[in-house]
């Protein structure tokens, strides 16, 4: 069932990504990459039929990228930390938006809270009582970007 | 005809993406307004003639259906038409926001998305006067 939820997530990701954020997402190949773990996370909550939490990590690249592109500005000296943080919680909130109906159906109505950023060296981990529903890894042009989603109680059987 | 437009967006970068967004469309804009909730929406509509409100949904505060439900409750501003482009994927919550005269669009939208929606509810379009 995992693996369902894996291929549903990833491709669900990869078509946000492109259409959002105009970056181009392949399923990570860890023997013939060299990307870099990456660092830099962000988590969103949502509650409905099943509640759990759906985190992001980025590698810096990757951030940066994600901030010009959605900014469509020529030079990244004229992003600051802040439009970072904020382009990241949106990636991630869209991506939820996106993401949820197909696993829930699109009838069900999802609570979905605002993005948090993942304090530095901390692991992706879910609240308390989540457990892991799916692990996707991606290669993006600029680097390495893992998506995390656990869930509270029966891990849903996926819709779509 | 130049369109005055209110952005609200919890997300100052969604906010951006969405101006220019506009501004690659061609459409006649006039001024664009910005609010983070729906009560600094409200705000804005009270002191500022706005032709089309773009709105989302999940934000801190005031959401975007509250902002329309207050719309809706005050003659000088219950006909403004309003777009709502947002994450939301549920058809049971996008079909109540249809039922209260709004026009939704889900993120990630393209230009072309905007664009022929502002038209639909404006009859306003690339090309037309500035």
């Amino acid at each position: 069932m995992r693996d369902k939820m894996d291929k549903v997530i990833s491709k669900v990701v990869t078509e946000t990504i492109e259409k959002l954020v105009f970056m181009f997402a392949s399923l990570y190949d860890p023997e013939n990459s060299t990307e870099e773990d990456p660092d830099i996370g962000v988590s969103v909550s949502f509650t409905g039929p099943f509640s759990g939490t759906l985190c992001m990590k980025v590698s810096g690249e990757v951030l940066s990228e994600i901030a010009v592109n959605m900014l469509g500005v020529d030079d990244e000296d004229e992003i600051t930390l802040d439009d970072m943080n904020d382009a990241l919680k949106e990636t991630v909130n869209v991506i939820c938006g996106n993401v949820l109906p197909v696993i829930g159906g699109k009838e069900a109505v999802f609570n979905i809270g605002s993005p948090e950023i993942i304090p530095e060296g901390e692991d992706l981990k879910g609240s308390d009582g989540e457990e892991l529903a799916s692990d996707v890894k991606l290669s993006l042009d600029e680097g390495r970007c893992d998506l995390v989603l656990f869930v509270n109680g029966k891990i849903p059987e996926v819709v779509e | 005809m130049a369109l005055n437009i209110l952005v609200v967006d919890d997300s100052a970068v969604m906010r951006k993406m969405i101006i220019k967004t506009m501004g690659m469309c061609g459409l006649p804009i006039g001024e664009i307004k910005q609010a983070a909730n729906g009560r600094e929406g409200l705000e804005e509509l009270g002191k500022n003639w706005i032709d089309i409100v773009i709105l989302d949904i999940n934000m801190p505060v005031m959401n975007g259906e509250e902002m329309i439900d207050e719309m809706k409750q005050d003659p000088e501003i219950k006909d403004i038409p309003v777009i709502v482009i947002s994450t939301e994927g549920s058809s049971t919550r996008i079909d109540r926001l249809k039922e209260k005269g709004a026009r939704f669009i889900q993120k990630p939208f393209t230009p072309e998305m905007i664009r022929d929606t502002i038209y639909e509810v404006t009859g306003v379009g690339e090309g037309d006067e500035r």
